[in-house]
């Protein structure tokens, strides 16, 4: 009997375990009743959501985008409009914010994903500064001022929000990654052409893909919302927001289950560090973070997890470097 | 022999300014084995593009059963059951040889009436087939050349097809892979499925091929058994050159003059 290879998209078991229990314990940071820890897991949950959407897209699917920062801000707006309408509850909020950020998927998503490679990360990129002007020059936004957000729940509620947020996102990437639906977006990442003589209808599974991706950063932003109080488009759509998440998962491992949330714990840690013992130069610092991560471990760390493999991809990168 | 399953009717396929297919038109009968033969450049590869509704042909029509193949986008060319393989094979490097033929099991003509696993269980029945069983957990990407060629076998016959196209599955082989190979495809074909063949190598295309059918410049110069292709003025001037055929027709000329003669010498004698 030949070796049945579910799983194989999903990535390490035993990192996907270590990440459980880690979001086992991050359920109880609020108990430390500190909110500079709160404020700081929350982010690391909030990045680790965008990071397992935008892990959906770039990673399983291989359309890398630039602009996924975009679903996080309609989110935010979501939440923040909802609000300014006397909506309070963050529980209707997600779910508008994932309507709204599905909508907008399937609308574009139709077009730009018949771009390939740098332009379709360079259209999503364009779309995502656009969204963000039409937002920053309609009054009905609250212009570039930004708009209040009103809190009527005890603050906590908010970091559990965004737990259950991080938790749903990598529970979907687990069931995708265990679907149908993620060999389909796996094949067009392998070989677009090949997928499609395979019966894959390719068009569909990307826009479908952009759609959920969208709506994990979606959910994230209408959580940020409410927790931050205020949303202007800088904050919405900032540049931050954009990155990170792409670098996260670029750290931890592209195109597996464990790696973003993995890669969002390991990055907020490092800029963290750094930026309390180097305010001035830490972003030199973490820019070499990057590069190193770019250069060493093209794959992420959870490739690291493979392990015949990951010895010798290593030291094949350190070579190739002459280091 | 079986009815007409496939029918390519006066295709035409201009990319540019040039015409790498004009005026192609053949028959495949169900059961068949068609093998498509020509010098470089002759546009059989692009014939099966069209064939497979890869590309809109220009001019003319591939009919399948009664359905036009340039009607029906590419994914669903296969639910129709037409499968193919590639030249440049595509395989799914960062997946196991056994996840890359699931894809096919899932998403294939039956692949809506079956589950995940269920794909799995018939992808390894198909590695059993083509002799892929001993890698099917390894990554594709670590695979040998013949074992590429199986896989690409083995993916487009994870679609259930009735009719499969071949391109050069068996270029880069070495003799005895291509036996192997040869015995694969008789396989397939006594299963029911009708092939068509795209092949360099002429042994491998006579010994299998029930039709051969022959393209040069993009256009049909012959049609026959093996035998009668072979012999054909015009595929040998594709092949091997005007010059040559002429060469030939007048050693053959010789030839026969020389035996005329013989014959007379014999009668005085």
């Amino acid at each position: 009997m030949t070796k049945v290879g579910i799983g194989g998209i999903t990535g390490s078991k035993p990192a996907l375990y270590v990440v459980l229990f880690l979001m086992a314990v991050l359920l109880l940071v609020p108990q430390l009743h500190n909110g500079y820890l709160e404020n700081l897991f929350r982010g690391i949950l909030m990045f680790g959501a965008m990071s397992l959407g935008w892990n959906l897209i770039g990673g399983y699917t291989g359309y890398v985008s630039f602009g996924n920062v975009v679903f996080f801000g309609l989110g935010t707006y979501t939440a923040a409009i909802l609000s300014t309408h006397g909506i309070r509850n963050v529980l209707v909020a997600i779910p508008l914010a994932m309507i709204v950020a599905a909508l907008f998927a399937a609308i574009f998503g139709a077009p730009i994903l018949r771009l390939k490679g740098h332009y379709f990360g360079i259209a999503t990129l364009g779309l995502a500064l656009a969204t963000m002007e039409i937002i920053s020059n309609v009054d009905y936004f609250g212009g570039g001022t930004g708009l209040t957000v009103r809190q009527d729940a005890f603050f906590s509620l908010y970091y559990y929000a965004m737990w259950c947020v991080c938790f749903g996102s990598l529970l979907a990437t687990y069931a995708i990654a265990r679907s149908k639906l993620g060999y389909a977006l796996v094949a067009i990442r392998e070989n677009e052409d090949a997928a499609a003589v395979l019966g894959i209808n390719t068009t569909l599974y990307k826009v479908a893909a952009w759609a959920i991706s969208g709506t994990m950063a979606a959910a994230a932003g209408a959580v940020f919302a409410f927790a931050n109080g205020f949303i202007d488009p800088d904050t919405a759509f900032s540049t931050d927001n954009n990155i990170f998440p792409i670098v996260m998962a670029l750290l931890g491992g592209v195109g597996t289950v464990a790696g973003p949330v993995t890669g969002a714990i390991i990055l907020t840690a490092i800029n963290e560090t750094l930026w309390s013992h180097l305010p001035k130069v830490h972003t030199i610092f973490f820019g070499a973070v990057i590069v190193v991560v770019v250069l060493f471990l093209p794959r992420g760390l959870l490739y690291l997890f493979r392990a015949r493999q990951s010895a010798r991809v290593f030291l094949e990168s350190l070579r190739a470097y002459r280091v | 022999m079986g009815d007409v399953i496939m029918r390519i009717e006066n295709v035409g396929m201009r990319f540019g300014g040039l015409w790498a297919l004009s005026d192609v038109s053949f028959d495949v009968e169900e059961g068949s084995v068609v093998g498509l033969i020509g010098p470089n450049g002759s546009g059989k590869t692009t014939l099966m593009n069209v064939v497979s509704g890869v590309l809109r042909p220009s001019k003319g029509a591939v009919w399948y059963r009664d359905k036009k193949i340039a009607d029906v986008p590419t994914y669903d060319v296969c639910r129709l059951g037409i499968a193919r393989t590639f030249q440049v094979v595509k395989p799914f490097t960062n997946l196991t040889v056994l996840e890359n033929v699931a894809v096919g099991s899932m998403y294939g003509r039956d692949g809506a009436k079956r589950t995940t696993g269920a794909a799995f269980d018939a992808a390894g029945e198909l590695l059993e087939l083509v002799g892929l069983s001993r890698v099917a957990g390894q990554y594709a990407s670590g695979l040998t050349t013949p074992d590429r060629k199986r896989l690409e076998v083995a993916k487009a016959l994870a679609l259930n097809p009735d009719v499969l196209l071949l391109d050069e599955v068996m270029a880069g082989l070495n003799l005895a892979e291509v036996d192997e190979a040869l015995r694969l495809l008789r396989t397939i074909n006594d299963r029911g499925v009708t092939l068509i063949v795209v092949e360099h190598l002429m042994k491998a295309i006579m010994l299998i091929s029930t039709t051969v059918v022959v393209l040069a410049e993009g256009k049909k110069i012959a049609q026959g058994t093996a035998a009668e292709v072979t012999s054909s003025q015009a595929v040998i001037e594709a092949y091997l050159g005007s010059r040559f055929a002429e060469r030939q027709a007048r050693l053959a000329e010789i030839k026969r003059q020389a035996e005329i003669a013989q014959q007379i010498e014999r009668g005085i004698l």
